[in-house]
C-alpha cells in the first residue's frame, strides 16, 4: 500500500472524526448515547482484534480489561473523590500490568486452550471483584456522584476511537503487524525466522487489553453505576468477537463496520422486540458464524471486491 | 526420551499443585476459624467428603458429554450447560404435567435429547468441523442465548425444584446423605458406565474412538467419520440431559444456571484431560469435593466456590495442559 493510499484513509478518519465532533448537537440525548456506544464497540471489537485477529489467539475473556477499566474510574472517583479523566489512565495502567501477568503464562496455551483459559481468567476477574467488598462494594455495585457529562463522556469516546483506529491501523501496516501475522499463520516458522514470538504476542496483548480498559472507564462515567454482573459480562466478550467475525477478522475496517451494522442491529432489535430480543440475538449470532465465518470482507474478497488475502 | 522426563515431572507438579489447591480451603478455613477440630467439626468434614463424592457423579456425568465433543470433533461446545438446563426442564415437564417418575422419564427425555443433539450436528456442527475454534464457539455460544430466553419466555425465570426423595440416608452414625443425592449418584454410575462399555466393546463405540484419535486415518479404514459425529453428539446432547434429569432432584435450576455448569463442565474435562472419558469421571468426582470444601470453610463461600473451578482450571492449564491424564498435546 502506498503513501497515497495511507493519506487517503487518514483524510477519510479526519473527515468522519470532525463529523463526529460536531454531531451531538444535532441530535437527541438518545442519539447521542447511541453514538457514543457505537464508538465503545468499534474500540472494543478494534482492540480484540489486535490480539484475536491479528495473532489468531482467540480470547474468549477480553471483558476482564474492560471491567477493570471500569472499576477503577468507579472506585477512584466514588471514594477517592478523583476528577474523572486522569483514573482513565490509571485503569489503562493497571489493564496493562494485569495483560502482562496473565498473558505471559496464559499465552503459551493454544487455540481453545487459550480460549477457555482467558474464559476461566475473566470469570475469575468477576468473582474476585464480587467478593473483595471493601475495595470493590462487591455485589452492591458501585454508584458514582452524579455530573452532566453526555457532552464529556462523547468527547472522550470520540478521541479514543480515534486512538484506537489509527493504533490498529499503524499496527495493521507496520513490520509489527506483518509479525504477528506471521505468528498466526505459523508459528513454529516465524519463531524459526528469528520473530521473538513471545514477546510480539505479549505486546499485542497488552496492547490489545489497554483501550477496553479506557473504554470501561467512560462507560462508568457515562452510565454511573456499575456492578460486576454488568462491567464483566460475558456477552461483552462475544459481541467483541461477532463484530470482528462480521465485519472481517484480521483487517482494520471489518471490525469497525461490523461494530457499527451489529450495535445498531442490536438496539434495533432491543427497541421493537423487547421480550424476544435476546433469542433474535442468538440466532443472528449462529447465522452468522454458520454461514459468514469469514465476515463481509471475506464475503467480498470472494466475489473479487476487495483486495485478496486481507482476511484470516 | 526428554519429553516423557518432562511430563513426568510435570505430572508431580500438578500433583502438588492439586494438594495445595485441597489444602487452601482448610488453611483458609484454620485462618478465619471455621474449621474447629472436634469430633462434631469431622462429621461435618467427612458429611461434605461423601457428599461431594456423590455431587461429583452428576459432575461427571454431564462432563463425559463435553469431553466427547471435544474429543471426537475437537470443538468446545458453549451450550453444554444449557443442555443440562434443557435435560432439567424436560424432567420437570414429565414430572408436573404427565405425572412420571424422574427417573423413569429418562426413557423418554434421553431419545427426545438424542434427536436434538442429531439436528444441532447436522445444521450447526458439521460444518464447522476443523475450522478455527471461534467458529464453533460464536456458534455454540448463541444457539446457548437461544434455549436460555426460549426457556425463559416459556418457563420465566423462577426457580424450578422437583420434590424427590427428600428423605437422608445414616451411612453411619454421624455421615448422613441425601437419599436424592445417593439416587442420583448410582444413576451416574450406571449410566457412565454403560457409556463406556459401549466405547470400549461396541463396533459403533471403537469407530467413535478410533474417530477421535486420528479421524483421517479412521477414514481410510472404512469408518463413516460423518455417522460417527452425528451419534457423538447425539450421545453427548442424551448425557447432558440425563445430568439435568439428576441436577433437577436435588437443586433448584432456572433458565441461567446452565452457564455455571458449562464452566464447571469445562474445568472437569480440562483436569482430568480433555477428550478423556476416565479422566472426565475423576475431573467431577475432583471437582465436587473441592468446591464442597471451600463452601464448608472459607467464608464468602458461594462465590467462592466458582474460584476453585477456574483456579483449578487455570493452573491445570499452565502446568500440564494435557491434564491428570496427560492427553497428548495437538
Amino acid at each position: 500500500m502506498g503513501l497515497r493510499e495511507h493519506v487517503r484513509n487518514l483524510a477519510l478518519l479526519a473527515a468522519l472524526g470532525f463529523t463526529l465532533a460536531f454531531l451531538p448537537s444535532a441530535l437527541s440525548v438518545y442519539l447521542r448515547s447511541f453514538v457514543l456506544f457505537t464508538m465503545m464497540y468499534v474500540v472494543l471489537a478494534l482492540s480484540w482484534n489486535i490480539i484475536s485477529g491479528f495473532t489468531g489467539y482467540t480470547s474468549f475473556g477480553h471483558v476482564a480489561f474492560y471491567g477493570i477499566g471500569a472499576y477503577a474510574c468507579a472506585i477512584l472517583v466514588a471514594d477517592y473523590g478523583w476528577h474523572w479523566l486522569p483514573t482513565l489512565g490509571v485503569g489503562a495502567l493497571l489493564a496493562g500490568v494485569v495483560a502482562v501477568a496473565i498473558g505471559y503464562p496464559v499465552l503459551r496455551l493454544k487455540g481453545p486452550y487459550f480460549a477457555i483459559a482467558m474464559l476461566g481468567a475473566a470469570e475469575g476477574t468477576r468473582v474476585v471483584a464480587t467478593v473483595w467488598d471493601r475495595l470493590t462494594h462487591g455485589g452492591l455495585g458501585i454508584s458514582l456522584p452524579s455530573a452532566e457529562t453526555s457532552m464529556q463522556t462523547y468527547y472522550a469516546m470520540l478521541v479514543l476511537m480515534v486512538v484506537t483506529i489509527v493504533a490498529a491501523y499503524a499496527i495493521g501496516h507496520s513490520r509489527f503487524g506483518v509479525r504477528l501475522n506471521a505468528i498466526r499463520e505459523d508459528e513454529v516458522a516465524a519463531d524459526a525466522l528469528g520473530i521473538n514470538t513471545t514477546f510480539y504476542k505479549l505486546a499485542a496483548f497488552t496492547l490489545s487489553g489497554v483501550f477496553p480498559a479506557v473504554a470501561g472507564g467512560i462507560q462508568a462515567y457515562k452510565v454511573l453505576y456499575i456492578d460486576p454482573p454488568s462491567v464483566f459480562f460475558v456477552q461483552i466478550t462475544i459481541a467483541m468477537a461477532l463484530m470482528s467475525m462480521l465485519g472481517g477478522k484480521g483487517t482494520v475496517i471489518g471490525p469497525i463496520v461490523g461494530a457499527v451494522i451489529l450495535y445498531t442491529v442490536q438496539e434495533l432489535t432491543w427497541v421493537n422486540f423487547p421480550t424476544a430480543h435476546l433469542i433474535a440475538y442468538g440466532l443472528f449470532i449462529v447465522l452468522v458464524a454458520r454461514f459468514m465465518p469469514r465476515g463481509l470482507m471475506g464475503f467480498a474478497i470472494d466475489r473479487g471486491w476487495a483486495r485478496k488475502g486481507m482476511v484470516h | 526420551m526428554e519429553q516423557a522426563v518432562d511430563s513426568s515431572r510435570r505430572l508431580y507438579l500438578l500433583a502438588s499443585f492439586l494438594v495445595c489447591a485441597y489444602a487452601l480451603p482448610f488453611v483458609v478455613g484454620a485462618w478465619a476459624g471455621t474449621v474447629r477440630l472436634d469430633e462434631r467439626w469431622l462429621a461435618n468434614l467427612a458429611t461434605v467428603v461423601v457428599g461431594g463424592l456423590m455431587q461429583g457423579g452428576v459432575y461427571a456425568m454431564f462432563a463425559v458429554g463435553l469431553t466427547l465433543i471435544f474429543g471426537v470433533m475437537r470443538i468446545i461446545n458453549a451450550a453444554h450447560g444449557e443442555m443440562v438446563m434443557m435435560g432439567a426442564y424436560l424432567t420437570w415437564v414429565c414430572f408436573f404435567y404427565l405425572r412420571i417418575d424422574p427417573l423413569l422419564s429418562m426413557v423418554l427425555t434421553l431419545p427426545v435429547a438424542f434427536l436434538i443433539g442429531l439436528a444441532v450436528q447436522k445444521l450447526l456442527l458439521d460444518a464447522v468441523v476443523g475450522q478455527p475454534e471461534l467458529t464453533a464457539l460464536l456458534i455454540t455460544f448463541g444457539l446457548g442465548l437461544v434455549m436460555i430466553y426460549t426457556t425463559e419466555l416459556i418457563f420465566t425465570t423462577d426457580f424450578r425444584t422437583i420434590p424427590y426423595a427428600p428423605g437422608t440416608l445414616q451411612l453411619t452414625p454421624s455421615i448422613a446423605v441425601g437419599q436424592n443425592r445417593v439416587i442420583s449418584f448410582v444413576m451416574a454410575v450406571v449410566i457412565t458406565t454403560a457409556v463406556y462399555v459401549f466405547l470400549k466393546r461396541s463396533r459403533l463405540g471403537k469407530a467413535v474412538r478410533a474417530t477421535a484419535l486420528n479421524a483421517e486415518v479412521a477414514m481410510v479404514c472404512g469408518i463413516n467419520v460423518r455417522r460417527v459425529y452425528l451419534i457423538t453428539t447425539g450421545l453427548a446432547v442424551a448425557l447432558a440431559a440425563a445430568g439435568g434429569a439428576l441436577v433437577s432432584i436435588q437443586f433448584g435450576f432456572n433458565p441461567e444456571t446452565g452457564v455455571v455448569y458449562t464452566l464447571q463442565a469445562f474445568a472437569i474435562i480440562i483436569l482430568g484431560g480433555r477428550g478423556h472419558y476416565v479422566g472426565a469421571l475423576i475431573g467431577g468426582l475432583m471437582l465436587a469435593v473441592l468446591e464442597n470444601l471451600v463452601s464448608l470453610m472459607v467464608p464468602n463461600g458461594t462465590a467462592m466456590v466458582e474460584l476453585a473451578a477456574y483456579g483449578l482450571m487455570i493452573g491445570v492449564l499452565l502446568i500440564r495442559p494435557g491434564g491428570l491424564m496427560g492427553v497428548k498435546e495437538d
